[in-house]
């Protein structure tokens, strides 16, 4: 009590230099707000930016292993090459559930893709008849090249990333399409397609097998294909003409009912942290998975986003530490003139009796009920202030989300995603921030300045003030009474 | 001539004579072969060497010397402000060696000084309950308290709320001995307590000491070079230059 009463006092009388060591450390509250701001704003958006990201998991051929000393040049090698290609054991949609049984995996989703013949509609094709190799082929329409369509069907909504990114988007839709899009013998076909056949919404067609089995469709949406997706430069449909998309399940009915038919099966895999996939992969192999197939990430395009957020971060950062320098060298300094100023009451105090320990603890209490009232007020000046700060860092992502999540709406055929898509609870936020963080303007101070950035704010401040004290405390532990009194005397 | 004795004081006693002094009743302080010599010093240069004093209650002593004799040296010592390098100094039956020091200055003695050492921003009952305080007194009216000692020192009460600033000298050094007396101690040490006053206040200070000691049982000591002093007191105790000893009055 007698401490804190000498500092009070002391307080009282030394006001000049108190508003200055305010000030001080107002400043320096003000700044650390801000940039502590700024690093949760960053965190914030990179936490969003992973989480938009979700770690998906895809199996994907290994290339590299099977070409390893692999001579085109041999005609035996070419031979050896096509067996082991032969040889490579493919996936079923129940391997896929199987593998997906894991403690990796939090969930999947699959397309499942399956070639048949028209039965009442035409395959939309004028070739050229210049013969210009198309390389290595673009995706399903070559696995599936001897039929005339690819049916495409999806688990879930998660899995039409075409849509998602923007590949195809959808022109026309029935009202209740999203309802029973993944339920029954429903169709997306590409515009081309309809033209070509004069196809419109609610039309029925007919698919066949190459074993003459018909299979029946109502078309519930009409896609088309971004321009720039059409690789086939000597074709004038798109890639996605003769593609019709529909659910797995109908799929699935097509393979059942004809097990010989090729199809093919593409399982994303959505995985709790990047560090088990070696694991998973080995689990994978144990399960079954031909050693030929690896497992791909998305890891890369994931981190890829963040690296600029990452760099206002680190100069929050580096921003933060020179501050809290700066500050405490001036703090410091003041603190030595403060000694000096207060060398003959210190000789005082202490031939009366006071000790070095209650005069170190009174010149301390005296920085920290300053600094404690400067910290609340810098703290709320900039936890003002960085609302603003924090709002304007976000103005572009938050803008680019806005967008995108309007484009996502609009590729899935709404104006907006609650008139074009179906209602699927909490997966729908996932879905509208997929590859794009959901990002939204702070309008309240307490989301920006939050009980960490205080507590941290407060750490900051009382270890500025401890440290700056180290002059006092040095210079009250050397000084001798009776030395200060005779050289004032 | 360099007198090789070792002790480098005298003492006179005006009120007892020899055989009453070596077989002293009351005493209260002993200074024991104390020698002290500064950290930064030779091995062979004290600048207080085997100084052997006994202090007893109720007298009031005047420590006496030429500059640079160790008066200032010795009230360290005896007010724990430094501690000897060698021999002992013995308070009350206790070795200061072995005290807290903080609490021996803020309970068994009063230290007063030539400057007054008040703190110039408080008022003169401020500085008085300052000390209170600091020796964790618990009265209930402190400011009661500091009137009643600024009284027993000739200041009226309208001086209690004055800063220390305006008053004169010999009014700052009542302040500083109220200050002293503030939680009873049972020694005042006063180092050149009157040096800035005038004939009168000398005198009129001197008798507040006197009244310490002989009616209150205090044991007073001076560290002077004032004649005026000298004649007051009731035991001198000439220091003298470590290597220049000679025998005072």
């Amino acid at each position: 009590m007698f401490i804190l009463k000498n500092a009070w006092i002391s307080i009282k009388r030394n006001k000049g230099r108190n508003i200055l060591i305010g000030i001080i450390i107002l400043i320096i509250a003000c700044a650390c707000t801000i940039t502590l701001a700024i690093k949760n704003t960053a965190g914030y958006l990179i936490n969003s930016y992973k989480n938009a990201y979700e770690k998906e998991v895809t199996i994907s051929f290994n290339r590299e292993n099977m070409m390893k000393d692999f001579n085109p040049s041999q005609e035996e090698e070419k031979q050896k090459a096509k067996e082991k290609f032969d040889n490579i054991s493919s996936y079923t949609i129940s391997d896929v559930e199987k593998f997906a049984d894991s403690d990796y995996i939090e969930s999947y989703y699959y397309t499942y893709g399956v070639g048949l013949n028209g039965n009442s509609i035409e395959k939309a094709e004028i070739e050229s008849n210049n013969d210009i190799p198309n390389g290595f082929g673009h995706g399903k329409e070559n696995n599936m090249s001897s039929t005339d369509f690819t049916l495409t069907g999806y688990s879930s909504l998660d899995a039409m990333s075409e849509f998602i990114s923007g590949t195809y988007t959808m022109s026309e839709i029935t009202d209740n399409a999203w309802d029973i899009a993944f339920n029954g013998n429903y169709v997306f076909i590409n515009e081309e397609l309809a033209e070509y056949n004069d196809l419109k919404l609610n039309d029925k067609i007919k698919l066949e097998d190459e074993d003459g089995n018909i299979y029946e469709f109502e078309i519930i949406g009409i896609f088309k294909e971004k321009e720039e997706g059409n690789t086939n430069a000597m074709s004038m449909f798109s890639n996605s003409a003769n593609t019709i998309l529909t659910n797995a399940s109908a799929v699935t009915n097509i393979t059942t009912s004809n097990e010989d038919l090729r199809s093919t099966i593409s399982p994303t895999f959505i995985i709790d942290s990047y560090d088990n996939v070696e694991k998973l992969q080995n689990e994978f192999y144990e399960k079954g998975l031909d050693e030929n197939f690896v497992l791909q990430t998305n890891e890369e395009e994931a981190t890829s986003g963040v690296s600029s957020i990452e760099n206002i971060n680190s100069f929050a950062t580096t921003f933060l530490s020179l501050t809290l320098i700066i500050g405490g060298i001036v703090l410091f300094v003041i603190n030595m003139i403060n000694i000096r100023e207060r060398k003959y009451e210190i000789g005082v105090l202490r031939t009366i009796g006071i000790s070095k320990l209650k005069l170190t603890m009174q010149f301390v209490s005296e920085l920290v009920i300053v600094s404690i009232v400067a910290l609340i007020l810098g703290a709320c000046i900039g936890a003002v202030s960085s609302k603003g700060v924090s709002n304007a860092l976000l103005e572009s992502e938050i803008n680019s989300s806005n967008e995108r999540t309007e484009e996502i709406g609009k590729n899935f055929g709404g104006e907006n995603m609650n008139g074009g898509m179906p209602d699927r609870g909490g997966d729908r936020g996932e879905m509208r921030g997929k590859g794009m963080p959901v990002v939204e303007a702070y309008d309240s101070i307490d989301a920006v300045v939050d009980i960490k950035v205080l507590l941290e704010l407060l750490g900051i401040g009382l270890s500025l003030v401890l440290v700056s004290s180290v002059a006092s405390m040095v210079s009250i532990q050397r000084f001798s009474p009776l030395t200060i009194l005779k050289e004032r005397s | 001539m360099v007198n090789k004795k070792k002790n480098n004081y005298v003492s006179k006693d005006k009120i007892r004579n020899n055989f009453e002094r070596k077989e002293p009743k009351n005493i209260i302080l002993s200074i024991k072969k104390a020698s002290y010599r500064y950290n930064d010093a030779e091995e062979n240069d004290y600048a207080l060497k085997d100084v052997s004093f006994d202090f007893e209650s109720g007298k009031i002593y005047a420590i006496r010397g030429r500059s640079g004799t160790g008066k200032t040296t010795l009230l360290s010592l005896i007010s724990g402000l430094e501690k000897c390098t060698e021999g002992e100094i013995i308070f009350d039956g206790k070795s200061l060696n072995g005290m807290n020091l903080d609490k021996y200055r803020n309970s068994d003695i009063g230290i007063v000084f030539q400057s007054y050492n008040l703190l110039p921003f408080m008022t003169a009952s401020e500085n008085i309950i300052l000390s209170m305080d600091a020796n964790g007194l618990k009265i209930k009216n402190k400011k009661e308290k500091a009137i009643e000692l600024m009284e027993k020192v000739g200041l009226k009460e309208n001086y209690a709320d004055r800063k220390v600033l305006r008053l004169s000298g010999g009014e700052q050094q009542r302040v500083a001995i109220a200050r002293s007396l503030s939680y009873n101690p049972k020694m005042i040490i006063a180092d050149e307590p009157t040096g800035n006053l005038d004939k009168q206040t000398e005198t009129e200070i001197l008798e507040i000491f006197k009244k310490l000691a002989h009616e209150e049982n205090k044991c007073v000591i001076i560290v002077t070079h004032s004649q005026n002093v000298c004649d007051t007191v009731d035991v001198i105790y000439d220091l003298k230059k470590v290597k220049d000893v000679s025998a005072s009055k």
